[in-house]
């Protein structure tokens, strides 16, 4: 460790300032603007009247809910692969890893276009349910909550997997069949030893799948239109369309406070398990 | 490493070199219809003539305003297209400037809807419309507004959503089919929260019904006659639907913004763009029904414009103040009906 | 045990339909003959491969796209690698609020980080459609060059530029000869990440793209809007393959996922 203040400020500084100038600064003018009345004092009058709206209260709501869902949905796929993926031999293990991590170097514009054909009335998975007999006239799936969640869960799956993969081989190797000799079923296994052994893995993942959901914007762009909004298209919305910029403000607030929220869990979740280490040391 | 860094800023010298070869530059904001059309007959004939380079930017009418609104200390745009009842929500805010009528030749020749669409002196009219409905004429009959909503059409169907100019057209000419057509539009607006969930989407650019038809997502939409001629490219059998309660009237109006550096050169562009020769080869393109009176076409582009005297005066318009003053009323009916 | 022999294969199978399927319906897509974006595609041609080169738009949004993603990226890197050094090697006050500051960018939605900037920054100083994107850009790489850098920083034994120091090598001179070729395979990873990320943004770009300024994602979303044949998915597949190739390359002659 070098002691030299001035030399290590003269380093750091430059990046510190551009980040606070051409961000942090402009988006706490931002989110102060919410809170501002219109004779310059502060209120919380537009966070009331945000909330009045039934329109804005189910779009909160929705977006709440997609991101929960798509979070849980993708951590039990995403233990069920990372678990297939760690039993592969190295070989295999890499190339699948690297088959994982491959989508979230393509364009997210491509991979939600992909959908539109996939999931319209003409597209593949209705040709398939038709020709299996599964339904009589093509389904609606474009354009619904339905569309945007298996959008959101194909673009931030990835995230939880390689989460889950790193937690797993960082787990006892003996730790599952020591289990399964003491006589647990699978279902205890990973109840009692896997899940809390990998738990680190599972909010690290989480937090990046559900503050991914959060800040996409392309899937429900595309997949909702402005028929199923979401926040962030919302928030598209109050300032391309409506010029109404308390309100773009009130959203923006709304989706910082969440994605801070998730992200605070995350490093408590970590400390704590630091501070345990320290203190089994 | 050093190469991605020489790369890079050969790169930028390349974008700003390019930028200040040219001397003069016009903004321009329009619609992103027929772009292809647009440049081949107006953009490219232009630039040739004024020796300056135009720079086209594509959006709808209320997100133009808004930008419009965000730049208005510093205007990037020169001029614009917009909605009548956006001109004059434009003017409202003091963001355009009145036009210098004398610099347009063909001024006179418009139609006098087209001459001064608001009354207020800043804005001129470059291309007006009927709003009707377009559909399959395999798959279902239109004889009405009302008749979208049977249950057997209702699944199949896109509707504007209320921040696009077709939006209070269309519901004003269902409020007259339900037989309540009072401006607060809240009968028609009711009838759309009752069927939300069953119309495919609420689209926000009529670009996007085109794609929608093609994938056969839907069979019918309510549109504007600009919008009509890529149907015809489908390979579908589509129709115009001519319902028993009228067409509603649209209208496209030209605006220059205010504080812009280049006045005289917007208003030579609106010169062109509005005169005989260049609105005639819209016309049979099928890009732009014309303003301009003195355009003969055939009997069949005709048909498949919104074409002539006795049309113009037949289309039922909302007037701007109507629409303006009613508009944050909408929304709000709107939102809470049909937006959750 | 039929069961769990069942079950990775099984497991595995449905991932990669899932995760690399729509990609390959896109490639499918983009050699069809038909006018329409369709699977299965009709026929095989090459057409809409072309097209996308003869786009006008497209070849200046790609442009932009490249001038950002490697210009945005560079930025950073020269923003963050003295900022990772700092935070690694010596002992300053407020580190933590530092590395706070720095890597924000990657906390806030992306669409939040455009429209302050058009706001506060671009609007009242009358700042360039072009030098907009350059600073958001780079703002939204910084997080990621500092993460990668001080990852691979943190890695290598600081006792090796304090013995080049002693032995009479200036603070300046130990890092360019000592620690620079040490960590530059986690440089360049860090410049990787940041032009994939860069070059696939669209939120932060959406409110700060002008007249005749976008970004080639941007375009593509506007163009998809107007236009329903195959030449987006064309337009799609080249890029991935593009990407694809970069970080293969990158992988094989670098390591590059030990870094990331």
């Amino acid at each position: 460790m070098f002691q030299n203040r001035a030399e290590a400020f003269a380093l750091a500084l430059p990046a510190a300032i551009f980040a606070a100038a051409v961000f942090i600064v402009p988006v706490l003018i931002l989110l102060s603007d919410g809170f501002r009345s219109l004779d310059g004092g502060w209120t919380l009058a537009a966070y009331g009247e945000f909330f009045s709206s039934p329109l804005n209260q189910a779009v909160f709501l929705r977006t709440l809910k997609l991101g929960a869902l798509v979070t849980v949905v993708s951590a039990v796929i995403g233990y069920a692969a990372a678990f297939s993926i760690v039993s592969l031999s190295p070989a295999a293990k890499g190339r699948m890893t690297g088959l994982v991590v491959l989508p979230l170097m393509i364009s997210p514009v491509a991979r939600t276009y992909a959908w539109i054909v996939i999931l319209g009335r003409t597209g593949i998975v209705n040709q398939a349910f038709q020709v299996l007999g599964l339904s009589e006239a093509p389904l609606r799936i474009l354009f619904s909550e339905t569309a945007i969640f298996i959008g959101l869960l194909q673009l931030f799956l990835p995230l939880m997997i390689i989460s889950l993969i790193s937690a797993l081989e960082n787990m006892p190797k003996d730790a599952v069949p020591a289990a399964r000799v003491l006589g647990a079923n699978w279902f205890q296994v990973f109840w009692k030893v896997i899940l809390p052994l990998t738990k680190e893995g599972l909010v690290i993942g989480g937090t990046l799948v559900f503050t991914g959901c959060l800040t996409a914007y392309i899937t429900p762009a595309i997949l909702g239109g402005s028929k199923v909004l979401m926040l962030e298209t919302l928030m598209y919305q109050q300032v391309a369309v409506s010029n109404n910029f308390v309100a773009a403000s009130v959203i923006a607030c709304i989706l910082i406070v969440m994605s801070f929220a998730a992200n605070l869990l995350l490093k408590r979740v970590a400390t704590a398990r630091n501070t345990q280490r320290k203190a089994a040391r | 490493m050093k190469t991605l860094i020489t790369a890079s800023a050969a790169v930028l010298l390349a974008t700003t070199g390019l930028a200040q070869a040219q001397e003069k530059t016009l903004t321009i904001s329009v619609y992103a219809l027929a772009q292809d059309e647009y440049k081949q007959i107006v953009y490219d004939p232009f630039q040739a003539i004024c020796g300056c380079k135009l720079v086209v930017e594509t959006g709808n009418s209320v997100e133009r305003v808004a930008k419009m609104e965000a730049n208005k200390a510093n205007p990037v745009i020169d001029m614009a297209v917009v909605s009548m009842a956006d001109a004059l929500s434009a003017s409202r805010k003091d963001l355009t400037d009145t036009i210098d009528t004398a610099k347009l030749k063909s001024f006179n020749a418009l139609y006098d809807i087209a001459k001064d669409p608001n009354q207020d002196g800043k804005s001129v009219g470059y291309t007006f419309y009927a709003n009707s409905i377009v559909y399959r004429s395999d798959k279902m009959k239109i004889e009405s507004w009302a008749d979208l909503f049977k249950p057997e059409y209702v699944g199949h169907i896109a509707f504007p959503n209320i921040t696009t100019n077709g939006a209070a057209p269309t519901l004003y000419m269902l409020g007259q089919a339900l037989g309540k057509d009072t401006p607060d539009l809240a009968a028609p607006i009711a009838t759309i929260g009752e069927n939300k969930d069953e119309i495919v989407t609420f689209y926000e650019k009529s670009s996007q019904l085109v794609q929608l038809m093609k994938q056969e997502e839907i069979w019918a939409a309510p549109a504007g006659r600009f919008a009509w001629a890529p149907f015809t490219k489908l390979g579908l059998p589509m129709a115009w639907a001519t319902p028993k309660e009228g067409q509603a009237g649209g209208m496209n109006v030209m605006v220059v913004t205010k504080g812009s550096k280049n006045r005289d050169l917007a208003l030579q562009f609106m010169d062109f763009w509005l005169s005989t020769e260049i609105q005639t080869k819209l016309a049979e393109k099928l890009v732009d029904s014309p303003a301009n009176s003195e355009v003969k076409v055939s009997d069949e582009i005709a048909g498949n414009l919104t074409f002539g005297k006795a049309t113009a005066e037949s289309l039922k318009f909302i007037p701007s103040a109507v629409a303006l003053d009613n508009r944050a009323g909408w929304i709000k009916t709107w939102n809470d009906k049909v937006g959750q | 045990m039929t069961a769990r022999s069942l079950f990775v294969p099984t497991t595995l199978f449905l991932l990669a339909t899932f995760l690399i399927g729509p990609f390959l319906i896109i490639v499918a897509a983009s050699f069809s003959a038909g006018e329409t974006l369709s699977f299965p595609p009709q026929g095989f041609s090459l057409q809409w491969i072309l097209k996308v080169f003869t786009v006008e738009s497209f070849r200046a949004s790609f442009a932009m796209s490249m001038f950002l993603a490697i210009g945005g990226t560079a930025a950073a890197l020269v923003l963050g690698i003295p900022a990772s050094y700092a935070l690694s090697r010596y002992r300053l006050p407020g580190a933590e609020i530092i590395r706070t500051i720095v890597s924000a960018p990657i906390i806030v939605p992306g669409i939040i980080v455009g429209l302050s900037l058009l706001r506060y920054v671009v609007v009242p100083f009358g700042v360039g459609i072009t030098l907009a994107l350059f600073l958001a850009h780079t703002a939204l790489i910084l997080p990621y060059a500092v993460r990668v850098v001080s990852a691979s920083l943190d890695n290598l034994r600081s006792d090796i530029e304090e013995a080049a120091v002693l032995l009479g090598s200036s603070r300046l001179g130990a890092f360019f000869r000592v620690v620079m070729p040490n960590i530059k395979g986690g440089i360049l990873s860090a410049f990787i990440l940041g032009f994939v990320t860069s070059f696939n943004q669209v939120p932060v770009s959406l409110f700060l793209s002008g007249p005749g300024v976008r970004t080639l994602p941007i375009d593509m979303m506007a163009y998809m809007e107007i236009v329903f044949d195959p030449s987006v998915a064309a337009l799609s597949s080249l890029l991935a393959f593009l990407s694809i190739g970069i970080v293969f390359a990158a992988e094989r002659f670098l390591g590059f996922s030990r870094y990331v």
